[in-house]
């Protein structure tokens, strides 16, 4: 028996439980730890802020936003879980991680009492999107996992479209104000 | 599920998939469950259809029959709950059936030449010859002939 084992009961569910935010996308419910997210803007708010990629490599990418000196790519998370296209709403900015979510909305932020492995049964890309399956009453909702957004070699091929886009930036603007 | 067969002969829960019956060794069947609400979440698994919560647990539900009976098989509206082993952990696996399932007991014979190998051998019930399902077997075969991955919902 673990330490936590010993604890009363609603101690140790208390220890297990967290704090979701529950979103859609394409009517389909996804939930994230509150802890994962750093903040939650309209997309409409962010469109000033947000550059576009030039990059056809990886179609759910398509703009990068700085904020407070990092930059964070914009993945749709419609096309990451190859659900139908949407207009999604808002943006969720991700904290340890360089993405942001674009999704539909959010449904609520609710308490979930454990959230259990996804069953070993799932072999694929899935294994790395979710961190586990949280249940809800009678529905059982992924529990995305931040990191899962973008790959490591995502994230490079991004970083490496972006030095690219500042090179071609740079050399512009050297051209311009050269005489 | 268990019974103690006579010599020679062990426990099987027959269940049809399509107009085809198989034979499912009855120590991995755990019960066989009315639908409940099948969940369903982006995946890339095209033989999963989903989950079901079965007595506290999470339990993925596995079209199987899309392996061994092929496509296009219909009216399976229970769940046979079974094993499937993962090296040294098991986890249960819901497939779907169509609800007429037995447990006989039945002395297994050796399986055909060229049979797949997720079939292990084969019971005889009067004309009918059953083939006996090694489920995680199935699975394997799955993952050997997988095209590349497509989300599924």
């Amino acid at each position: 028996m673990s330490p936590a084992d010993t604890k009363p009961k609603a101690i140790r569910r208390a220890l297990r439980s967290e704090q979701v935010i529950v979103f859609t996308v394409a009517s389909q419910r996804f939930a994230i730890a509150v802890d994962a997210v750093q903040e939650i803007r309209s997309a409409d708010s962010l469109a000033g802020a947000a550059t576009e990629l030039v990059q056809t490599k990886l179609k759910k990418v398509r703009h990068k936003i700085e904020r407070n000196g990092r930059t964070y790519y914009v993945v749709h998370a419609g096309l990451h879980f190859g659900l139908p296209v949407t207009r999604p709403s808002l943006v969720l900015v991700l904290r340890k991680a360089r993405a942001c979510a674009l999704v539909d909305r959010i449904e609520q932020m609710v308490e979930v009492a454990v959230v259990r492995s996804l069953p070993r049964a799932f072999v694929g890309e899935e294994r790395r999107w979710y961190r586990g399956l949280a249940l809800m009453g009678d529905s059982v909702i992924p529990v995305v996992s931040p990191s899962g957004f973008l790959t490591a070699g995502e994230i490079s091929l991004l970083d490496s479209v972006r030095a690219e886009m500042a090179a071609a930036a740079a050399a512009e603007a050297e051209g311009v104000s050269a005489p | 599920m268990s019974a103690t067969p006579p010599a020679g002969e062990r426990s099987f829960v027959l269940l049809r998939l399509t107009t085809q019956r198989f034979a499912l060794p009855a120590e991995t069947v755990i019960e066989l469950v009315v639908p409940g609400s099948l969940q369903s979440f982006p995946h890339t698994d095209p033989l999963l259809l989903g989950v079901l919560v079965r007595r506290g647990q999470v339990v993925p539900v596995a079209d199987v029959a899309q392996i061994v009976a092929g496509p296009g098989a219909q009216n399976r509206k229970f769940y046979l709950i079974a094993t499937r082993h993962f090296g040294a952990a098991r986890e249960w696996c819901a497939i779907p059936v169509m609800g007429d399932c037995e447990l006989i007991s039945a002395a297994p014979q050796a399986r055909d030449e060229g049979a797949p190998a997720y079939i292990t051998g084969a019971v005889h019930l009067g004309q009918e010859q059953v083939p006996i399902l090694d489920l995680d077997s199935v699975f394997a075969a799955r993952i050997a002939e997988d095209s590349p991955a497509e989300v599924r919902v």
